[in-house]
């Protein structure tokens, strides 16, 4: 679907940060991916392995990929739950009344350069 | 010696981008802007026939219908007399927010009050391609599974309202209202309902009414 673009968007990112700290190989690029980002892992993973290219730079740079499940808090149980699949519902009081706290995540943590 | 570099930042695709700018456009425009998903065959095009009359007495429309290929569903709204372009997506399973900026110069912006997008029947991809819509509305029948919502979480969790057509048809499927009410909040806790039947004419005020508030209060600046 949309990987691609995002598989070319993480390269820019990547390109940019490298130039500005004068990084000669980008060893590796952490990414955290929520479940309920859309985001498809190994089609992603194969996308940015499609754009990567032959350019030193990049050339040999590992897409790690974090998946980070849901995470609700229900206000009336007054506690923190992981979210069944893309459910944001209370699995204990089964209510709607909650917060979500993670799962739409779709961020580049950090970079390893040389 | 290696180096680590802390980022900690979001990736948007393009699309996403492009959406943000549509956004601020029509924010700038004032121009209310709704984006319409379903399976195939849900009644998008139905509900829009059926409801584009009584709306556009008091707004200035357009529509934008978003199709594989033909112009059936153009043809069927221009009957309604309200401007509207046909994309034919020519294979493309969804619109993206680039074949919207290209739409735009077919309209006015600056007269549009209320500009609907009639997404491509699918109900995967279109969910993950942001229009700059303000209002995603996600039209669901009877006929379908009422286990839909759990099926296709991205579409039903990414919508601010969910139609459920074809009300008519209830006693004749074993679909339970109150089943995929459920689903769907259990995803989108802020989801809000709707029944129509274009048949009988059940909830459509309802639907219309719901679709006149949200243009007069992005129309109206409040």
């Amino acid at each position: 679907m949309h990987e691609l673009s995002i598989a070319i968007e993480i390269l820019d990112i990547v390109e940019r940060e490298a130039a500005k700290h004068g990084a000669a190989v980008v060893r590796r690029v952490n990414l955290r991916v929520g479940d309920l980002s859309g985001v498809e892992t190994e089609s992603l993973a194969f996308s940015f392995d499609a754009v990567k290219g032959e350019k030193d730079l990049t050339r040999d740079t590992i897409l790690s990929i974090e998946r980070l499940p849901v995470k609700i808090r229900c206000t009336p149980c007054d506690e923190v739950f992981h979210g069944a699949g893309h459910m944001v519902v209370c699995p204990q009081c089964e209510g709607f009344d909650t917060q979500l706290l993670q799962g739409e995540e779709l961020e580049i943590e950090d970079i390893i350069i040389d | 010696m290696s180096k680590k570099i802390t980022l900690e930042q979001k990736v948007l695709s393009r699309n996403d981008i492009l959406a943000a700018e549509l956004r601020k456009l029509f924010n700038e425009e004032q121009v209310a802007v709704m984006n319409m998903v379903s399976s195939p065959g849900s009644g998008k095009t139905s509900l829009l026939e059926k409801t584009l009359g009584s709306l556009s007495q008091n707004l200035s429309i357009g529509v934008i219908e978003g199709d594989i290929q033909t112009d059936n569903d153009a043809v069927r709204i221009a009957k309604t007399g309200v401007p509207v372009y046909q994309i034919q997506t020519g294979g493309a399973c969804h619109l993206e927010a680039e074949m919207i900026r290209r739409a735009l110069v077919n309209f006015d912006l600056k007269s549009t009050d209320l500009l609907i997008i009639e997404n491509v029947g699918n109900l995967v991809c279109p969910s993950a391609f942001d229009l700059g819509e303000g209002l995603r509305v996600a039209v669901i029948s009877t006929t379908e599974g009422d286990d839909k919502p759990l099926k296709y979480p991205a579409m039903f969790r990414s919508a601010d309202v969910m139609v459920i057509n074809k009300m008519d048809l209830l006693p004749y499927t074993d679909f339970d209202v109150q089943k995929v009410t459920r689903n769907a909040m259990s995803l989108n806790p802020e989801i809000q309902i709707l029944k129509t039947s274009c048949r009988t004419g059940e909830g459509l005020n309802e639907w219309a009414n719901f679709v006149k508030n949200f243009a007069h209060l992005i129309v109206s600046g409040v």
